[in-house]
């Protein structure tokens, strides 16, 4: 015989009303820098919200303005102009594990997007959001401190580039102004042969806050490095860039390098805490390890 | 590097209340004239799917296709005491109880239909929801028209069953003629493999041999033990309430972690149905046995992997590391 079916039931969510009083989703950049001028440090800039949601659902504080760049379509772009890849703010972590142009040329950065959250926080999630909550554990951040990346923060009164590794200035805390926007990631390209290596490490496989992380990225002239980058998350109270240890492997072969004693340096460059995630003496013996481990990854790579 | 491990453990689970409690179950059957069986438990089906299986169990007794059931639970103007959702107990009490609410639908079934009939009930044949004499098949009464008959005579095609074991509490030796109703088995055997470069374990296989009497129903029975098994790993590797001053540090399940699906790990199940207890068709309780033998088993893995011991859990990265650590010291 026939069954009723449950009675359906009118979706109760509210995008905007009595949740969202002051909700904007301007369709401009100019239209989104007046609103960021306007309201400075009262409002919540959304670019994906996998964090800022949480973060309102769970009253961890309270948010009265929101200010979503969602429509901003110009800041979803991947593009090469003049040796430079720019990445607009608003690109998400699953475009960039799926674009060409970042997996030929920036294939640790790729590596770290797919390495994200979730497949539902990896095609929310923007590489502008996960550089301007700044937290130290931010998985694109190590990587894009060792491909030596830029960052163009707008307002309405202009606009400057900041390098990465100047951007960073404490946990979840940044050097941005309080009526700028993040637009732009850019990444220098190069004729040289690149090649790299990424490491995250985390309790489980997939929705996990990086215990530490490193992204290494070399520039081989021949068998000689030109250009080093070495970067960590999770360890110190920003991500780390290890200049150090950078110049120390410029203008050597890689295979002159002892690795081990590169990853002491690695260790004595960094300064993590015991948390939830893993001990500081973890973190250190770790790190020293995966060093070597990046270091053999990339040899590898090389000679094949 | 890479390490791998095989641990194994096995259990035993004495599942019910036990121990002289007063445990039991009740649950009823109603035949209804318009083609629905409806069966009342206070049983709660928190997903381990009780409703499933006191359908299957009632639909075997009664002959009859399993969807003509539907199942009114957990409502207590409408059923009886069915105990509670715990202790690995309600296929075998619950389930027990509708066997015997079915086995006396079943009876009265026989009864109605003699009279019926005019016969005797060794004439009767009872099948696919249909009445009839064996010597004519085609002349049959279903179930539905016999509700509507028992109704015009103004009773109703309904029935009860409860059960009521009786189990003894222990002695001052701990000892009891029985204690509990009857004990599951699990033996378990877990492959993984550690990195020694962060510590990390990375489950392989699971291979699961469980006593579990009967499987009423074997994909209930094997998402049971996947989940349990999950769960048991999860605290082996991962649950870890961190107090402070007496304070939780664990915000939320960001930081208290369980395990995701591709965390989990391969699967490979026995059922071994010895049919050896007085629950229903020789069933026994499955639940809780099945998050036991994770923990040890991933243990001695752990061990078989990296020859440390580990007497606390979970066995966390942040662990294995400074094991590693110290017996590379200590060599």
């Amino acid at each position: 015989m026939m069954r009723k079916s449950p009675m359906k039931q009118e979706s109760r969510q509210t995008i905007s009303g009595v949740d969202f009083k002051e909700y904007f989703q301007p369709e401009s950049i100019q239209k989104a820098l007046e609103i960021r001028a306007e309201y400075g440090d009262q409002i919540e800039v959304a670019a994906g919200s996998t964090d800022l949601l949480v973060a309102n659902y769970e009253k961890l504080h309270e948010i009265k303005y929101w200010l979503d760049l969602v429509k901003l379509d110009q800041l979803k772009k991947i593009e090469v102009i003049d040796n430079e890849l720019h990445i607009g703010a608003m690109v998400t972590h699953l475009q960039l594990m799926k674009s060409d142009l970042i997996k030929k040329n920036l294939a640790v950065l790729a590596a770290a997007a797919e390495d994200v959250g979730s497949p539902q926080i990896r095609s929310r999630g923007t590489i502008g959001g996960n550089i301007c909550t700044s937290s130290p554990a931010g998985d694109l951040l190590a990587p894009l401190l060792s491909y030596g990346a830029s960052f163009k923060l707008q307002s309405t009164e202009g606009e400057r580039i900041v390098k990465a590794e100047e951007f960073f200035t404490g946990p979840k805390r940044n050097s941005m102004e309080t009526d700028e926007l993040l637009t732009e990631i850019i990444i220098p390209l190069t004729d040289n042969k690149r090649e790299g290596s990424w490491i995250k490490v985390g309790r489980r496989k997939a929705l996990v806050i990086s215990t530490l992380t490193l992204a290494v990225v070399l520039e081989f002239e021949g068998e000689k490095i030109v250009k080093a980058g070495i970067a960590m998350g999770s360890v110190a109270p920003t991500p780390v860039r290890l200049k150090g240890i950078e110049a120390v492997m410029v203008d050597q072969k890689l295979t002159d390098l002892d690795y081990k004693a590169l990853g002491r340096e690695v260790k004595a460059s960094i300064n993590p805490i015991d948390d939830l995630r893993g001990t500081k003496e973890y973190r250190e013996d770790v790190a020293v390890d995966v060093m070597v481990r990046a270091l053999k990854e990339i040899e590898r790579k090389v000679s094949s | 590097m890479k390490k791998f491990g095989r641990g194994m453990a096995t259990i035993m689970f004495g599942f019910g209340y036990g121990e002289g409690f007063p445990d039991h179950s009740i649950a009823s059957i109603e035949i209804k004239e318009d083609e629905r069986i409806v069966i009342r438990t206070a049983a709660a089906d928190v997903g381990q799917g009780v409703i499933t299986t006191v359908i299957q169990i009632a639909a075997e007794i009664l002959r009859i296709n399993p969807n003509y059931f539907e199942v009114v639970q957990g409502d207590t103007h409408k059923t009886k005491n069915s105990g509670s959702t715990s202790a690995t107990r309600q296929t075998y009490f619950t389930g027990n109880a509708v066997k015997k609410a079915a086995e006396d639908m079943l009876a009265n079934l026989y009864h109605y239909g003699s009279l019926e009939f005019r016969s005797n009930h060794p004439e009767i044949a009872i099948e696919d929801g249909k009445i009839y004499m064996y010597d004519d098949p085609d002349d049959y009464i279903t179930y539905w028209e016999m509700a509507e008959r028992v109704k015009e005579r103004g009773e109703k095609l309904e029935a009860e069953g409860s059960f009521f074991p009786v189990t003894y509490s222990p002695d001052e030796n701990g000892q009891a003629d029985k204690v509990y109703v009857a004990y599951t088995f699990l033996s378990q055997v877990i492959d993984i493999e550690i990195d020694t470069d962060t510590g990390i374990i990375d489950l392989l296989d699971v291979y699961s041999a469980i006593d579990l009497g009967k499987a009423i129903n074997p994909k209930n029975v094997e998402g049971q033990i996947e989940g349990g098994t999950v769960q048991g790993l999860g605290m082996g590797m991962m649950e870890d309430q961190v107090i402070r001053n007496g304070k939780t540090l664990n915000a939320g399940m960001t930081d208290y972690l369980v395990p995701t699906s591709v965390d989990v790990p391969k699967f490979k199940h026995y059922l071994v149905e010895e049919e050896d207890s007085e629950g229903p068709f020789g069933a026994k309780g499955v639940g809780e046995p099945t998050l036991i033998a994770a923990a040890p088993a991933l243990a001695n893995a752990v061990y078989d992997a990296i020859g440390v011991r580990f007497f606390d859990l979970p066995i966390s990265p942040s662990k294995i590391k400074k094991a590693l650590k110290e017996k590379e010291e200590n060599s």
